[in-house]
């Protein structure tokens, strides 16, 4: 059946059909516009929230992106010609007329040809208008709005930049070629050490603090550099003769006790006391310095019975300590006597002030008189004519052959050398030199290894610093008080906290104000009490008894709070990991 | 000189024509009841049988009466009882003497029962036992009868007319599903209101009425049958009708929630078949050449609610067929969405 009314309906219908195609193409295209430009404005905003203010504009392309994408759904997933008859039939209220005359094409059925008929007539007269598919619904209100919030949020001022969140304390790389006070440290691989095993490890502890260094020079996180000098110098403490601990301490004490015998030998009862072998040194250079000879034998007594005082409590390292300083207190002395006993040969040629210096010298024993006279003694020898000198010899052969050799520590033979030495010109020289060497301080190994030790310590507190680690930022610049009184912590001028030449005799009634520390107020809002102890400072352990080291002089807790307890926890039992971790976390 | 065919849209104005003499001419004898005469109408174009169910003294008979009295067809009533006999309703073969052979030879005559009339009026149905209700039913299916082996072919147009009384179930013998399924409507008569009684009243308390006239020959009858037949159904209308039917099975996917509670079976084919062709009727009716979505609608009612067979929990809860139905005709969409929110301008 493909008469007139055939041709007439697909005609119509194609047409309505076409409009009604496009304008629900057009309908979706809206929508999704609406929604691209909606999804566009979120966008934007968020891309303002992270102030990338910049691409803020393109989100508007999602609008268009949508519109596109609209069209093409809408043309992809358009009506099917049985939809559009349904719609049609439904507008124009004609009962599916134009839905039954669709399936009519072929058909010779005479009601077929009937509808066919009537839908070519319906459409012949249907309003456009009437059928027409609406466009705009609510949802296209998405398109002004989401275009009026893309054109607002663009044009919006961005947001401020948000804080940039503080690194982890410490987590900050520094970069540093030469950091001082590690040298110090680097220095020990020159120490002598108690055994071949120190020797190892103060050489190993050398070795960390040049990989250290290296490290440093590449550049590394600060925490981790105060971590290694932290190990350092827990190591550079673990070395050090610990005279108070509880295995040396009963050796240290009768060690002490052998000193108290003999008033002269006080002050070097004082520095051992201290556990201070450098001063201990000191003190037995300038007994074995000294002319008095009953003085050098006590201290000789006093060492030999101290170091095996020592060695039966089982305070072995004071023990060999003590006997290595007896072995040097007999070269000691012995350089003292031929330095006494050519100045007393020359005294002639020697000035008043040189004299004072030779009575000095054997009264106290201090080696910076020694050093005066041994100048003085250089010079002389030089503005010695040669029958001068002949005249010295013959005086110094006397004066040997009168003296008791069993009386003095220099052998009868060298002292023929000396007076040989003075026969010619190149013998003063020799002797110039010799007397140069006798004259200088000559410090026992422990001395030396503490002193290293001690000196290692403070270059890694000072390597700290250097990396910026100050345990407790105060007021005030630490000078000595003017007026002799307590101290005031904080007051700009005064005496603060650690402050070590303070020696005012005033009350100490005077409270500690509050300290500033805001850095402290940083990780906790702590106000520190005043009287109460201050963070990381020592005031010493001590595992007698409470008031036991009080009767006790030099004694007692203190003298086992070195120097280098200032870090508190040299000491401590808590473990070194843990201690470490600790104090990372802390690490202001 | 053979008379010219009529022409499509004759034939159509015919039928419509006829319909409404037909319709006038009932509603000379009932009064109100419009909708069922209506649909009875239907039954009697679409060529299917139909179940007219309401109370006693509503005019089930009357109309029967009226519409057979209407067309030029046999009419036969058969009041179903309990001791009625399938033979009561076929008919039966009767020994005739014939008074040869001395009087001692006869012969059997069919004697045929009321089933040969061609509008046939089953009245209360449901009270005849099962074995005299198959005897009708395999007529109405079959159009024909099988009496003592012999199958003898029922006049066309064949129309049953069963009537049930929904409120006296004591004593009686409910037709099965499969039964039921053979009647292409079932009709719910109502009561009528106060003006159609008034009317009623004034009819029939008076001077007896005047028998209504014939309106259709057999043939016009037949005719319109047969162009029910022709009138075109477009696809997505009989989808839907597919759609509907399908949706009426509580396992169906399309199967509203009410259905799948309140329903044990739902329509079969033959119950889509009728509703395409009772809305066909409908189409025929309104002078349409096609089916429209709203004749589907109109026969849905009476066409699947003694299709439906409810479940326990539906008849504990008290669901009609009829509430079925009206949850299908509203879960089930005519068109598509998106042609329906355009209809709509959403």
């Amino acid at each position: 059946m493909d008469g007139p009314a055939q041709s007439d309906f697909q005609r119509d219908f194609g047409r309505l059909a076409r409009r009604v195609h496009r304008r629900h193409a057009l309908r979706r295209a809206l929508t999704c516009a609406g929604l691209g430009l909606t999804l566009g404005a979120f966008g934007a905003l968020g891309l303002w929230a992270l102030r990338l203010g910049e691409l803020r504009p393109f989100a508007a392309g999602l609008g268009l992106v949508g519109a596109a994408v609209g069209a093409l759904v809408g043309v992809r997933r358009r009506w099917s010609d049985a939809d559009v008859a349904l719609y049609l039939d439904a507008r124009l209220g004609t009962a599916e007329t134009l839905t039954t005359a669709l399936g009519a094409r072929g058909s010779d059925e005479p009601a077929l040809a009937h509808v066919v008929e009537r839908a070519a007539s319906v459409l012949g007269g249907a309003d456009p208008a009437r059928v027409k598919p609406r466009v705009w619904a609510r949802r296209h209100a998405l398109l002004p709005l989401g275009a009026a919030a893309l054109v607002g949020i663009c044009l919006a001022p961005l947001p401020k930049a948000p804080a940039v969140p503080a690194a982890p304390p410490g987590a900050e790389r520094v970069r540093m070629n030469n950091l001082k006070g590690l040298e110090r440290i680097e220095a020990l691989d020159r120490l002598p050490g108690r055994s071949p095993e120190q020797d190892a490890r103060l050489k190993a502890l050398a070795e960390q603090a040049k990989k250290l260094r290296e490290n440093l020079a590449k550049g590394l996180e600060k925490r981790e550099a105060l971590s290694e000098i932290a190990k350092l110098r827990d190591g550079i403490a673990a070395e050090r003769l610990k005279l108070g601990d509880q295995q040396n301490r009963p050796g240290l004490d009768a060690a002490l006790r052998s000193f108290n015998k003999n008033p002269s030998l006080r002050d070097a009862q004082k520095a051992l006391g201290n556990g201070d072998l450098t001063a201990f040194d000191d003190e037995m250079q300038k007994l074995a310095n000294r002319a008095e000879t009953s003085d050098r034998e006590a201290a000789k007594e006093a060492l030999q019975e101290a170091a095996k005082e020592a060695r039966e409590k089982g305070a072995k390292g004071l023990a060999d300590a003590l006997d290595a300083e007896r072995r040097l207190f007999d070269k000691r002395e012995a350089h003292a006597e031929v330095l006494r006993e050519f100045a007393k040969g020359m005294k002639s040629k020697l000035s008043p002030e040189a004299q004072e210096d030779l009575k000095d010298f054997g009264r106290s024993g201090d080696p910076a008189a020694g050093q005066r006279l041994n100048d003085a003694l250089e010079r002389a020898l030089e503005g010695l004519t040669p029958e001068e000198q002949k005249r010295l010899q013959e005086r110094m052969q006397k004066q040997l052959e009168e003296a008791d050799g069993d009386a003095s520590p220099l052998s009868k033979k060298q002292l023929q050398d000396l007076a040989k030495k003075l026969g010619t010109e190149d013998g003063v020289k020799e002797l110039e030199n010799e007397l140069r060497e006798m004259a200088k301080p000559e410090q026992s190994d422990d001395s030396k290894r503490e002193q290293g030790l001690g000196d290692a310590d403070r270059g890694g507190s000072a390597a700290e610093r250097g990396l910026g680690a100050v345990p407790i930022p105060m007021d005030g610049d630490g000078a000595p008080s003017s007026d002799g009184k307590g101290g005031k912590g904080g007051d700009p001028g005064q005496g603060g906290p650690g402050s070590q030449h303070d020696t005012g005799t005033g009350d100490h009634a005077g409270s500690t104000p509050e300290v500033a520390g805001k850095e402290l107020r940083a990780k906790a809002d702590a106000h520190m009490q005043a009287g109460a102890p201050m963070h990381g400072a020592t005031l010493g352990r001590a595992p007698a008894r409470a008031g036991e080291t009080a009767n006790q002089l030099g004694t007692g807790s203190l003298g086992s709070a070195q120097q280098t307890e200032v870090g508190a926890v040299d000491h401590s039992d808590i473990p070194e990991e843990y201690r470490e971790q600790v104090g990372r976390y802390f690490e202001p | 000189m053979p008379e010219p065919t009529p022409t499509f849209e004759a034939r159509l104005a015919l039928a419509r024509d006829t319909s409404i003499r037909l319709r006038q001419a009932i509603g000379r004898v009932i009064v109100g009841q419009d909708a069922v005469v209506e649909q009875v109408m239907w039954g009697l174009i679409a060529g299917g049988h139909v179940l007219l169910e309401g109370n006693p003294g509503l005019g089930k008979t009357l109309l029967v009466r009226t519409l057979s009295s209407c067309l030029d067809l046999r009419f036969s009533r058969i009041q179903f009882t309990p001791d009625l006999m399938p033979s009561d309703v076929t008919g039966t073969n009767v020994l005739v003497m014939d008074g040869t052979g001395g009087g001692k030879s006869g012969r059997f005559e069919l004697h045929r029962g009321p089933i040969f009339g061609q509008v046939v009026l089953a009245d209360e149905i449901n009270r005849a036992t099962p074995k005299t209700q198959s005897a009708l039913l395999e007529a109405m299916q079959e159009h024909a009868v099988t009496i003592a082996g012999t199958r003898h072919a029922l006049d066309e147009p064949f129309f049953v007319l069963a009537t049930e009384n929904p409120i006296e179930m004591e004593g009686t013998y409910p037709l099965p599903e499969a039964q039921l399924d053979r009647f292409l409507l079932k009709i719910a008569v109502p009561a009528p209101n106060e003006d159609e009684l008034t009317e009623i009243l004034a009819r029939t308390t008076g001077k007896p009425a005047t028998e209504p006239e014939r309106v259709l020959t057999r043939e016009e009858v037949r005719e319109l049958q047969g162009l029910c037949r022709e009138v075109a159904v477009a696809e997505p209308v009989l989808r839907y009708a597919a759609r509907l039917v399908s949706a009426s099975a509580p396992d169906a996917g399309e199967a509203p929630p009410l259905v799948r509670r309140a329903v044990r079976y739902g329509a079969g084919v033959r119950g889509a078949q009728s509703l395409v062709l009772a809305a066909k009727a409908v189409a025929l009716l309104e002078g349409r050449a096609h089916v429209a979505f709203a004749d589907l609608q109109k026969t849905a009612a009476p066409v699947l609610r003694h299709r439906i067979l409810l479940s326990f929990e539906g008849e504990a809860d008290g669901v009609s067929p009829d509430q079925i139905v009206r949850e299908l005709l509203s879960a089930v969409a005519t068109r598509p969405e998106a042609v329906e929110r355009a209809v709509q301008g959403v």
